[in-house]
């Protein structure tokens, strides 16, 4: 019924705020919950029949190209990139990608911003959409702290937009906008080819017309485009897991909680994982380590008796023996935390090896070298 | 030459308890001279020292802590040892050189010949046979040993000036504020008994001085000494400074280590000063292992024979026995769990340390427990007031628990992990 529909993903830019994990790696090839942060979105999408992806983005379109095929085959999805050659916010990009998004068919299309995790009830937003016959749909999630963010006032019963209102100082209300849309073709006839902001400039003006609704978004929302986030996150995904296919996660003694583990992961004796942790491909968790609330990429290897929570641990890094690694401590990829160090909130760039502790969280500053020898 | 009528008699100040206030916590449970260096207590190693002295007779332990705090230790230690060792209480101070004169009876039983004076909280290799060699041959009243040290850390110390020939002292001053030498007082001396002579003239010029002040006021102008009760006797300022230069007072110079124990984190350095040392002089005190069926030791290391290192948890197979060491200093009953380091600490009696713990320049309060996967780190500054993290007695790290640089007083729970802190 949906097959011919399409969706945009805002990509976006240099992803500074996942460095130093994105100096290695475009944001949405990061992996998030063992995954890239972009085929949990693409996934959801395909599972809803859509049959064409774009991804808009301004950087490094290369090393997405080549990941991008290899999902193009394995999902059966075409995607295809849309490249700003200047910043044009959150609305513009739309404009750029028209042609790619409209076709004869006039079926609505998503736009959803990459650095959003949640369960994509996509289906059902489908259903509210056909049912309010507005011209615009948006997901709002509830927050603790709205001021943080941009408040979206509706009407209870029908869910209509009445108004956005950016960091409230007096409360307003508690639901924020998720960053899912579902949109009419009509909506880019709004949009100029220029730097737009569609909470700024888009919604409001067809919230006017009384055509934009908001459904509040089932299950849980996180914006893991900063490392606190991204743990957080973590929970809440493994959370979700655990109560829709449980099966994933991992079991046993030294399993406590929501673990999830690679099928090519090794872990040795005498381990307490969990919980709260993503343990990727091809790593080596040797005897005697704790893990707690934290994300090992591929290939990394955390020698015996370590202790890491609360922290993400790069690609193909190594923890030493005995090492304390915690308190959002950051390892880009390729770095060597040396036996019996502590890093407490250590941000590491990549190809470093920490030879003496971190007693407090910072950055450890990356030296220019001639060549790209490790220091 | 000494001939073996020429009894030795060994005098070690030991302090008390309203003294080396910078010894907390671990002094609220302890006497700072019994606190363990290197496995025995910080007394030991003087007492130790003294045995190799011929013809010692017997040795005085000086101070003001209950009488009752040392009872069971001097007499363990007389009969280990097989050299009477008796504690003196002092009922009220007299100063470094008044307390010796206090007990000059006793001391003077034997009819010495020659009296050591020793400071309990001086970490050295106590050359005491060398010095009675040299002191023989000076043909003085006394002795001092000497060290030579940086200049901007001497006005901490005594300094003096000797006569690089003959070694007479020359000159001395306590704390200086100008440079004035680099050799500093070690607090260790021998004296013939005429040192009492000496004492006794400080005495009795003070007694007169204060009889002239009641009959004149141009008296009430003097001396700071116008408020030191007469039996209160400086060493350093009343008997070395005023002897100086006056062919009576000689220097003995060692170049071995020598420390100053005045803090916790002081106990962890000399520690290791004493083990190395062990490694010398007494190398079947270290342990050794290479992990396979015992713990695996780095360096030295002293483990209590009754200590439990223990290899694999409930049924697990692969994990290791800990790794200990450098510079490790392991009590009575105390029990080390399998995957545990420890570098540079000392872990007092019936300590248990968990799995897979690391523990680094930290000491380890009696009965304390440190949780699994854990970690009771210090910076490793032996001066700086949170350079090492002290934990008090039957204190607690619960697992995963990390603390660093911190101070924590006995019986806490630490559910939360501390950086830069003094629990009270």
């Amino acid at each position: 019924e949906h097959f011919r529909m399409k969706a945009l993903i805002l990509v976006g830019g240099f992803g500074t705020r996942l460095r130093p994990l994105t100096l290695s790696v475009p944001k949405p090839l990061v992996e998030f919950a063992n995954k890239p942060m972009i085929l949990h979105q693409i996934e959801a999408l395909k599972a809803i029949g859509v049959s064409e992806v774009v991804l808009a983005i301004n950087y490094q379109p290369e090393v997405m190209l080549n990941f991008l095929k290899d999902f193009e085959t394995k999902l059966g999805i075409t995607i295809t990139c849309s490249q700003e050659t200047e910043p044009l916010g959150t609305a513009g990009p739309l404009a750029l990608a028209r042609d790619k998004l409209i076709d004869d068919s006039g079926e609505p299309f998503f736009v959803l911003n990459s650095d959003v995790i949640s369960e994509y009830p996509l289906k059902q937003m489908i259903e509210f959409h056909k049912s309010h016959g507005g011209e615009a749909s948006i997901m709002v999630t509830k927050v603790d702290e709205p001021s943080k963010y941009g408040v979206v006032v509706t009407e209870e019963s029908t869910g209509k937009v009445e108004r956005f209102v950016e960091k409230p100082k007096l409360f307003v209300g508690n639901k924020i906008n998720a960053g899912i849309y579902l949109l009419n073709p009509s909506v880019l006839d709004r949009i100029e080819l220029r730097p737009t902001s569609i909470e700024k400039e888009v919604f409001p003006k067809i919230a006017a017309e009384k055509m934009l609704f908001a459904m509040v978004l089932p299950g849980f929302w996180m914006d893991i485009g900063q490392p606190k986030d991204y743990i957080t996150g973590l929970r809440l995904y493994l959370d979700s897991l655990r109560k829709n296919a449980s099966s994933k996660l991992a079991t046993g003694t030294h399993v406590v909680g929501n673990v999830l583990v690679d099928e090519s992961a090794k872990i040795g004796e005498g381990c307490l994982i969990g919980p709260d942790v993503a343990i990727g491909p091809g790593c080596v968790i040797e005897s005697g380590v704790r893990l707690s609330r934290c994300t090992v990429m591929r290939g990394v290897r955390i020698k015996k008796h370590a202790c890491v929570s609360g922290s993400i641990i790069g690609w193909h890094s190594t923890v030493g023996q005995w090492a304390r690694v915690e308190n959002m401590t950051i390892l880009g990829e390729d770095v060597h935390v040396c036996d019996e160090i502590y890093s407490n909130g250590g941000v590491v760039l990549p190809h470093k090896e920490i030879k003496s502790s971190i007693l407090k969280p910072e950055i450890q500053k990356f030296q220019l070298k001639l060549n790209n020898k490790k220091e | 030459m000494g001939s073996s009528d020429e009894r030795v008699v060994a005098v070690i100040m030991v302090g008390g308890p309203t003294k080396g206030t910078r010894f907390r916590p671990l002094s609220l449970n302890i006497p700072k001279p019994l606190f363990p260096l290197a496995g025995q207590p910080m007394v030991h190693h003087p007492i130790s020292a003294c045995k190799r002295i011929p013809n010692l007779a017997q040795i005085y332990l000086i101070g003001f802590y209950e009488e009752r705090e040392f009872a069971l230790y001097v007499s363990s230690i007389s009969n280990e040892l097989k050299v009477p060792v008796r504690y003196l209480r002092e009922d009220k101070p007299h100063g470094s050189a008044g307390g010796l004169y206090n007990f000059r009876d006793l001391i003077m039983e034997d009819n010495p010949s020659h009296i050591f004076l020793l400071n309990c909280d001086v970490c050295c290799s106590f050359p005491l046979p060398e010095m009675l060699v040299a002191h023989r041959r000076y043909g003085g009243i006394g002795t001092i040993l000497v060290i030579k040290v940086s200049p901007e850390s001497a006005n901490e110390f005594g300094e003096l000036v000797a006569d690089p020939s003959t070694n007479e002292l020359l000159h001395y001053t306590e704390k200086p504020e100008t440079f004035v030498s680099d050799r500093i007082n070690c607090g260790v001396y021998v004296f013939t008994p005429d040192i009492f002579t000496a004492i006794q003239g400080v005495s009795s010029q003070r007694k007169e001085r204060a009889n002239l002040r009641r009959m004149s006021s141009f008296e009430a102008l003097q001396s700071a000494t116008r408020s030191l009760p007469t039996d209160f006797v400086r060493l350093d300022q009343d008997i070395l400074s005023p002897l100086a230069g006056k062919k009576q007072l000689y220097t003995y110079e060692t170049m071995d280590f020598w420390e100053q124990i005045k803090t916790p984190g002081m106990s962890l350095k000399c520690s290791a000063l004493y083990l190395a040392q062990f490694r010398f002089t007494s190398p079947y005190l270290l342990a050794t292992g290479d992990g396979t069926k015992t713990a695996a030791v780095i360096g030295d290391v002293f483990v209590h024979p009754s200590a439990k290192v223990h290899p694999t948890a409930k049924n697990l197979l692969t994990l290791n026995y800990a790794q200990i060491g450098p510079n490790v200093s392991i009590s009575a009953n105390a029990r080390i769990g399998p995957g545990v380091r420890l570098i540079s600490c000392i872990v007092l009696d019936d300590v248990e340390v968990k799995e897979n713990a690391v523990v680094i320049h930290a000491i380890v309060g009696w009965k304390s427990s440190i949780g699994r996967w854990s970690r009771v780190q210090g910076e490793g500054d032996y001066n700086a007031k949170l350079g090492i993290t002290i934990l008090g007695e039957a204190v607690t790290v619960e697992d995963e628990v990390v603390v660093v640089n911190s101070i924590v007083l006995p019986n806490k729970t630490l559910n939360v992990s501390v950086q830069q802190e003094i629990i009270l």
